[in-house]
């Protein structure tokens, strides 16, 4: 057996291992799930990221179109609230456009990947718990067809402009799905996290892990660190809403839901997300020009370091009047902090660049290209985010928190085309196509890099907190900037949710899967 | 260059659920002691701006003292069961359990009664609100402790006592002694400080 092979296969084949005869073919057939049965019985964990990878990426085109139609209501060709038909849903969008890229696309993008990878890279036959993880994938994906709907029924995290019939109802569905997908993202990072702690080959040490495995062990811890204290805020909100009248936490007709969960994509939180880029990063430059770091225990301590930086739950400007959390020390030093082990790592990317073959095929490869799109952008992100942290720049309740927030999502987005075309073998799909390969990365860092400077420009100009950017004057061009990045944004989402299909659909040629 | 070119680990992972036990009960033990983080913060906000918390005398702390108690004595019973099910001890093991999960039902009832007696509403304010948000996540926490019990106990009904029995016992007893923590911070926080 190779190790790209169904895990299923190891233990299905270890009680015929002591010499049985083999199964005829037929009852073989008989016994194997039918392919619509499949997603809903697999154990195997290959199958099951293919899952997360796919339906993430789907998401991501729908998200990404909000997007483009929050930029549009941003240029005033279009009256924002027209555009949704009442403030209401404009906010429901506004918010919807948020959550949904963490919750539902980088996260469990980044999540499918590893499920797929990390057995194969700590040398395990699966993930440590896989029926853990298919239940992982439905939980998440039926938390998230809730929030879906939820929101497009009048829920959402809030309003901002009170609440009529049963809108009050549908902010609780729409709680209950942001639990149910929190909860699900949880239950993957146990899994893919207890594989590299318990399940990795005898003899290979933490420190031996390779890069992307120890970023998503240090991913998921952060995680488990992060997720559960969102939790809580769910747990207040939702008790106060459905306690009616509500008294605090959960007055559905004010925006004060969403301002207890907004931390969640803001910094430092937002970084969680990003993690496992890194481990993407260094293992995709390392394949294109074929070295290996002459330093691995370096990279393992930036992961690390980046992941204690992301750690944000304490973050809660809700609780505390703003100014004395983030003007707080350890909120500045949070920020500036962060850009320390994304400059290491991008050095440590040199290096192997340099120990590396050069040659021009090798460093136009889609792994190439995108993971240094990926550490740009997300290298772009922590600095912005280090200037927003600067009290005199005024940055901290402007669209810079968004332009951090674009850097990191579109970084993740990144890094999973970069790992469909790395990891294809571990995926058990074809390689992704180079030139949809190439497309969607240049599609994604021109989109995400316009998103970013057109948050960031419109932060400096903005005279008051204006988180929404619907009233900054002398930013219209800055806005029309902005929609031509989501449009870019958009667009690099849907070339590689198409890439990702077809390479689905496409068979694994003979001896390829080897 | 590769990095998945490696051959199979061994199969036998000793500790694979009781890692994964620590992990889940790590991340539950985070959003609870945010919960409680969350109460303490309010509290204190409220005193700042001169307000009373809690109504004098509303909050008996002689239940909240005997749950305590109840739940200490739980914590040696789970640990007498994962002792027998390592020794495939079956006997003990089942009243070890057994004991266990009265003693979970027998907190769950004097909650019931701490319920009755303060006869708090949940709109009632911000402390009756996050009074109601931590024991009932706390009552929650406690359920899923004794699911977790009750499955090992049939689960060692239905077969021998083995490695992974008693792996799958210390699992839920790890769990087990998070959720005596958690209710040390709302014993202190909730009931004592007031």
């Amino acid at each position: 057996m190779t190790l790209t092979e169904p895990a299923i296969a190891d233990s299905e084949a270890a009680p015929g291992a002591g010499g049985a005869t083999a199964p005829e073919p037929s009852d073989e057939a008989a016994a194997a799930p039918s392919i619509l049965a499949q997603p809903f019985v697999t154990s195997d964990a290959a199958a099951v990221g293919r899952l997360f990878v796919l339906t993430s990426l789907l998401l991501a085109v729908g998200t990404s179109v909000v997007g483009v139609l929050l930029s549009l209501g941003r240029t005033e060709a279009v009256a924002p609230w027209d555009l949704f038909g009442g403030f209401n849903a404009y906010f429901r969008m506004w918010t919807l456009y948020r959550m949904s890229f963490m919750l539902l696309v980088v996260m469990p993008l980044l999540l499918g990947v590893a499920l797929a990878v990390v057995p194969t890279q700590v040398g395990a036959g699966n993930v440590a718990f896989p029926r853990a993880a298919l239940a992982s994938f439905w939980s998440w994906l039926i938390g998230a067809v809730i929030i879906v709907v939820s929101v497009l029924a009048g829920g959402g995290w809030g309003a901002i402009d009170g609440v009529t019939g049963n809108e009050s109802d549908a902010m609780a569905l729409t709680l209950l799905g942001t639990g149910m997908v929190i909860v699900a993202l949880m239950l993957g990072a146990v899994t893919v996290a207890t594989t590299v702690i318990s399940s990795r080959q005898t003899g290979m040490s933490l420190l031996d892990v390779p890069p992307f495995s120890w970023s998503m062990l240090v991913a998921a811890a952060v995680w488990l660190f992060t997720l559960p204290v969102a939790i809580a805020n769910l747990v207040v909100i939702y008790a106060d809403l459905r306690g009616r009248p509500a008294i605090a936490f959960g007055r559905a007709e004010s925006p004060d839901i969403w301002l207890q969960l907004d931390w969640l994509v803001e910094q430092p939180a937002v970084y969680i997300m990003a993690v496992p880029v890194l481990g993407i990063a260094v293992e995709a430059v390392g394949a294109a020009v074929g070295a290996r770091s002459s330093r691995p225990e370096a990279i393992t301590v930036i992961v690390g370091l980046f992941g204690l930086l992301a750690v944000g739950g304490w973050s809660q400007d809700y609780f505390t009047a703003p100014q004395d959390l983030r003007d707080g020390l350890v909120y500045v030093a949070f920020g500036l902090a962060a850009v320390l082990p994304l400059v290491a790592l991008a050095g440590g990317a040199a290096e192997l660049v340099l120990r590396g073959t050069k040659t021009p095929d090798r460093l136009l490869d889609v792994r190439m290209m995108g993971a240094g799109a990926a550490l740009k952008l997300l290298g772009a992100a922590a600095l912005v985010g280090a200037l927003r942290v600067i009290e005199p720049l005024d940055l901290l309740e402007t669209t810079a928190t968004w332009a951090v927030f674009h850097g990191v999502v579109v970084a993740g987005l990144i890094a999973g085309v970069v790992a469909l075309r790395n990891w294809s073998h571990e995926l058990q799909i074809s390689p992704l196509s180079v030139v949809v390969g190439r497309g969607a990365v240049a599609l994604l860092l021109g989109g995400g890099g316009l998103l970013v400077l057109s948050d960031l420009i419109s932060g400096f100009l903005a005279d008051a907190p204006d988180l929404m950017a619907l009233a900054l004057d002398g930013s219209a061009a800055l806005n029309v900037v902005a929609l031509a990045g989501s449009v870019l944004v958009a667009a690099g989402a849907a070339a590689a949710a198409v890439g990702a299909v077809s390479a689905l659909r496409t068979p694994v040629p003979a001896g390829e899967a080897a | 260059m590769r990095t998945t070119a490696l051959p199979a680990a061994e199969a036998t992972r000793p500790r694979t659920v009781v890692v994964g036990a620590l992990l889940a009960t790590g991340a539950v033990f985070m959003a609870f002691a945010a919960l409680v983080a969350m109460y303490v913060q309010q509290r204190q906000t409220a005193r700042a701006a001169g307000q009373e918390w809690f109504p004098e005398g509303s909050v008996e702390l002689g239940p909240a003292g005997m749950m305590m108690m109840t739940l200490v004595l739980s914590m040696v019973t789970v640990q007498w069961a994962v002792q027998a099910a390592r020794d495939e001890d079956r006997p003990h093991g089942f009243i070890a359990l057994g004991v266990t999960l009265m003693f979970g039902a027998a907190v769950i009832n004097q909650f019931w009664f701490v319920y009755q007696d303060t006869a708090f509403a949940i709109d009632g304010g911000r402390a009756e609100l996050l009074f109601y948000a931590v024991t009932g996540a706390f009552i929650a926490m406690l359920i899923g402790g004794m699911a977790m019990l009750t499955v090992t106990t049939i689960r060692s009904l239905m077969g021998p006592f083995g490695r992974d029995l008693a792996h799958g016992v210390q699992a839920a007893g790890f769990y087990w002694h998070m959720c005596v923590l958690c209710y040390f911070l709302v014993w202190y926080v909730v009931f004592i400080t007031k």
